[in-house]
């Protein structure tokens, strides 16, 4: 059995508000317990700033304000999930831990696309998936589109193509 | 089968290699440009490295270096075997330069993945009339000469120094008769054998283009000559009896053998096959060729008898492999270091793992539970010392590790001092000193540039013509000295030149002519220094006319503007009529900045002691503000603008009361500025490292760093700040 095997169809559950999500367990790199953050000034509200991960500096995102909600007091609970998309590491700071659990390709069922309410069509932003163990169910987490802003994606784009333009 | 040999690897030794080869060659042209002739040693080494390179070149099929490289070595053949005396030294030179520009062209393209599509033709004519014209001169007494003819490349492997420990072995393989692609196999072997190699050569030269080959290996085995200095025994190991190979035999000869090479072999064999005990080896060993040791000598005496075949007229008894080493040998060349070349992530992240080391040390010695009162401590203490201490040495050497001597880049300074001044007809004697001063290697490419062009400068502007320096009672000769060396925690490294200095007029009425002047002031109320200050300013040029090199005006800024953003700064001192220095002076190392700790709210802060002019308590009765809002400070009469740091960054529970907090004056290019901070924490030497770059950029702050216990400062931008 490969590597890639054992971790096929596994993933990382955590809680957050009411909800529970999960992360492909490849995209994981390690679950740490919360530490110091260092804030950095004039940048996104859930970027909280920078940890010292054993002498690396990865930058960690508070995954409660990134889903617009209520942000909470970090507490011993309280862990931090570095994850790696693409070579960017990036901290998750997360409510709790839950488990690592299976899902089935055949349990994951596609985001539904009627919009109950506001709450509903943020969240959707970055869930691709919905999983169901047993009785629950879990949210599957795009974690490229969770890192990522687009409005800022759109900003990037527009100053390339000005940069472009002053080149030639 | 096919993944086995890997091409990157291939492609990265070769450049590795020949662009060593290249430098060193390029060393030797220049070191003797200036004589009259060639020696004999440096024409050797030349035409073995051109061989060399043509070569490797020939097995990575960049045919027109091929073709370049074998039309030089033709050239440096005819030198060695006829040794004519009335070469046009000068123009042989500049033949090498050319031929070691374009290689060296070709092999940046390659190295930027393109292909190496640049032609030879005219560099290659330009050499077959240099090669008939020394022919020519020296008449027909030397047409028995034989040409050397083009034949299938070789390999060679450059390889460790050797050492009077190094073994040497030949190593027959017979493959099974019906192997396919007995040359692929041998190759594989080669591949292995090439790691604890000193010196490789194996016989067929040519076991990856020419298919004949492997009929050859099938029929006649392959031979291997190895200089290592593992045993036999590893040699079985890495050379196994297996699937394809029949058999194996390793046998350990003498280095004089070895010299000897598959000329040797070659020769021996047909020699020697005609002899029955030699016949019966042949059968006995399965077409495998051994040669006993003592008829050996046979050919190397009667070398004439030769006919030519691949390799011949390199090896012919000319110690095989060995002249790649004879760079090496000679004392009175510089001793080059054995290097390796390590990937410069896995050289952070041995960075980063003895700062943490650093760190976990002081958590585990300062640790809280040591402080129990009546504790002995004595043994702890004493081992606690012996680990700071290694880890201090540990530090330092990773530091160093990042260092390289600016000899490489002086080097090319040479051949452009060379270049140059061949073109403007001057004559000019290049001096180094210093050259081993060692610099961080990002500082070394940013330096590159500034350096050249000063040089550039003082070859095209400073140093006058031949007739002018005559005239003016000075050394036809003009002289440029490039020197460094390390001074109060910078790198200093001086650009001087014996020409005829800035012309201060000139400046200051050129100055003038653009409004840069002050009008109300008269031209000496500047100083030498100010006006030498003019000439770094965009578009700034008192030469008529503009040459090739310089004199466009586009250029001092440049280099001002460079070094300024690495933390460095130019000085610019003159003697009309005796020369002029253009000083550098930059930073050790990018990695590592002198900083001053500060603390707002619960954050801290880290900005470069260099700009720090001043720390000042505040008293609240200091502080004025203008009715928009801004506020700035008097101090001794002058009026500083004040930054308050934890407003600025909107942190929270920074100090706003004036009067517990400090002011840090900075000032970068004049402008000062006051930064409000809650508290001073200390000088420190910081380890800078970027921003992740998942967050965007954030004005001011130009990177962060680990402090002592772990957690994070971040580093003020000063010129960000000022802005």
């Amino acid at each position: 059995m490969s590597e890639f095997d054992t971790q096929l169809d596994k993933y990382v559950t955590f809680k957050s508000g009411n909800e529970y999500f999960a992360l492909k367990i490849e995209y994981v790199n390690e679950i740490i317990v919360y530490q110091e953050v260092t804030e950095i000034p004039e940048s996104e509200d859930y970027i909280k700033g920078l940890i010292n991960l054993r002498g690396k500096i990865i930058p960690v995102i508070d995954v409660r304000i990134r889903f617009k909600q209520e942000p909470i007091e970090y507490t011993d609970r309280t862990c931090i999930i570095v994850i790696n998309v693409k070579d960017t590491v990036v901290g998750l700071i997360v409510e709790k831990i839950a488990e690592v659990v299976e899902i089935k390709q055949e349990d994951i069922l596609p985001p539904p696309s009627a919009t109950i309410g506001h709450e509903e069509k943020t969240q959707n932003k970055y869930v691709y998936g919905i999983g169901k163990v047993g009785e629950n169910v879990k949210l599957l987490l795009d974690p490229d589109r969770l890192l990522k802003d687009e409005e800022l994606n759109l900003l990037e784009q527009a100053t390339e193509e000005e940069n472009e333009e002053e080149g030639e | 089968m096919a993944e086995e040999f890997n091409t990157q690897g291939m492609l990265d030794i070769y450049l590795f290699e020949n662009g060593q080869l290249l430098e060193r060659l390029q060393e030797i042209v220049l070191e003797q440009k200036d004589d009259d002739c060639f020696d004999e040693d440096s024409i050797n080494e030349i035409f073995r490295a051109m061989h060399t390179i043509k070569g490797s070149s020939g097995v990575m099929m960049f045919d027109e270096i091929t073709r370049i490289s074998h039309k030089l070595e033709d050239v440096f053949f005819y030198l060695r075997e006829s040794k004519p005396d009335n070469v046009p030294h000068m123009e042989l030179v500049e033949h090498v330069l050319q031929v070691v520009d374009f290689i060296s062209s070709e092999m940046i393209k390659i190295q930027e993945g393109g292909q190496p599509d640049g032609d030879a033709s005219d560099y290659v004519t330009a050499l077959d009339e240099f090669l008939d014209t020394i022919k020519s001169g020296k008449g027909e007494k030397e047409k028995d000469i034989k040409e050397n003819v083009y034949i299938a490349p070789e390999q060679f492997y450059i390889a460790p120094m050797a050492t009077s420990a190094s073994h040497f072995y030949k190593i027959y393989l017979t493959f099974q008769p019906d192997v396919q692609l007995a040359n692929v196999h041998a190759y594989k072997t080669v591949y292995a054998l090439k790691e604890i190699a000193e010196d490789l050569l194996h016989y067929p030269e040519d076991i990856i283009s020419d298919e004949s080959a492997a009929e050859e290996i099938l029929e006649n085995g392959f031979k291997i000559l190895l200089q290592t200095q593992s045993s036999e025994a590893d040699l079985r190991g890495i050379v196994q009896e297996g699937y394809e190979l029949k058999k194996v035999d390793i046998y350990e000869c003498s280095a004089k053998e070895f010299q000897q090479g598959f000329d040797s072999i070659g020769s021996e064999i047909r020699i020697d096959l005609e002899s029955s005990v030699e016949e019966i080896e042949a059968k006995t060993d399965g077409g495998m060729m051994y040669i006993a040791p003592d008829v050996q000598m046979q050919p190397a005496k009667e070398p004439e008898k030769k006919t030519i075949a691949p390799g011949d007229f390199v090896i012919e008894s000319k110690e095989p492999g060995r002249g790649k080493k004879l760079v090496k040998d000679k004392p009175k060349k510089q001793e080059k270091a054995a290097l390796i070349s390590v990937d410069v992530h896995k050289m952070d992240m041995l960075m980063d793992l003895i700062g943490e080391l650093v760190i976990a040390e002081s958590v585990v010695l300062q640790n809280q539970d040591l402080k129990v009162p009546g504790l002995r401590l004595d043994n702890f203490n004493k081992a606690a010392g012996q680990m700071t201490k290694i880890s201090t040495d540990l530090q330092n050497v990773i530091m160093s590790m990042r260092m390289m001597p600016l000899t490489n880049t002086f080097q090319k300074m040479n051949r452009i001092v060379f270049d140059v001044s061949r073109k403007l007809g001057k004559e000019i004697e290049f001096e180094m000193v210093g050259e081993h001063t060692e610099v961080d290697k990002n500082i070394i490419e940013h330096i590159s540039d500034p350096m050249m062009h000063l040089v550039r400068n003082s070859v095209d502007h400073g140093i006058e013509m031949p007739d002018e320096r005559a005239a003016a009672g000075k050394t036809e000769k003009g002289k440029v000295t490039l020197s460094a060396k390390t001074e109060s925690g910078k790198v200093w490294i001086t650009v001087q030149d014996n020409g005829k200095g800035l012309n201060r007029q000139k400046i200051l009425a050129k100055a003038r002519k653009q409004g840069i002047l002050d009008p109300y002031k008269m031209d000496n109320d500047y100083t030498d220094k100010e006006v030498y200050q003019f000439i770094t300013l965009p578009g700034f040029s008192t030469n008529e006319k503009v040459t090739e090199y310089s004199g466009r005006g586009v250029g001092m800024d440049v280099v001002v503007s460079n070094l300024q953003s690495i933390g460095g700064s130019l000085e610019i001192e003159s003697t009309p009529g005796k020369g002029s220095q253009m000083i550098m002076k930059i930073p050790l190392t990018l990695a590592i900045i002198d900083g001053i700790v500060m603390e707002v709210g619960k954050s801290s802060f880290v900005i470069e002691t260099g700009v720090v002019k001043e720390f000042i308590g505040m008293r609240s009765d200091m502080m004025q503000s203008d009715p928009d809002g801004s506020e700035f400070v008097m101090i001794r009469g002058e009026c500083y603008p004040v930054l308050r740091i934890g407003e600025w960054y909107q942190l929270s529970d920074y100090k706003s009361d004036l009067d517990n907090g400090m002011l840090v004056l900075i000032e970068v290019e004049k402008k000062p500025i006051c930064l409000f901070v809650d508290r001073l924490v200390g000088k420190q030497e910081i380890v800078v490292k970027p921003i992740p770059d998942y967050i965007k950029r954030v004005k001011g702050l130009s990177g962060c760093t680990q402090l002592g216990d772990g957690s994070i400062a971040l580093i003020l931008d000063a010129a960000g700040l000022v802005e």
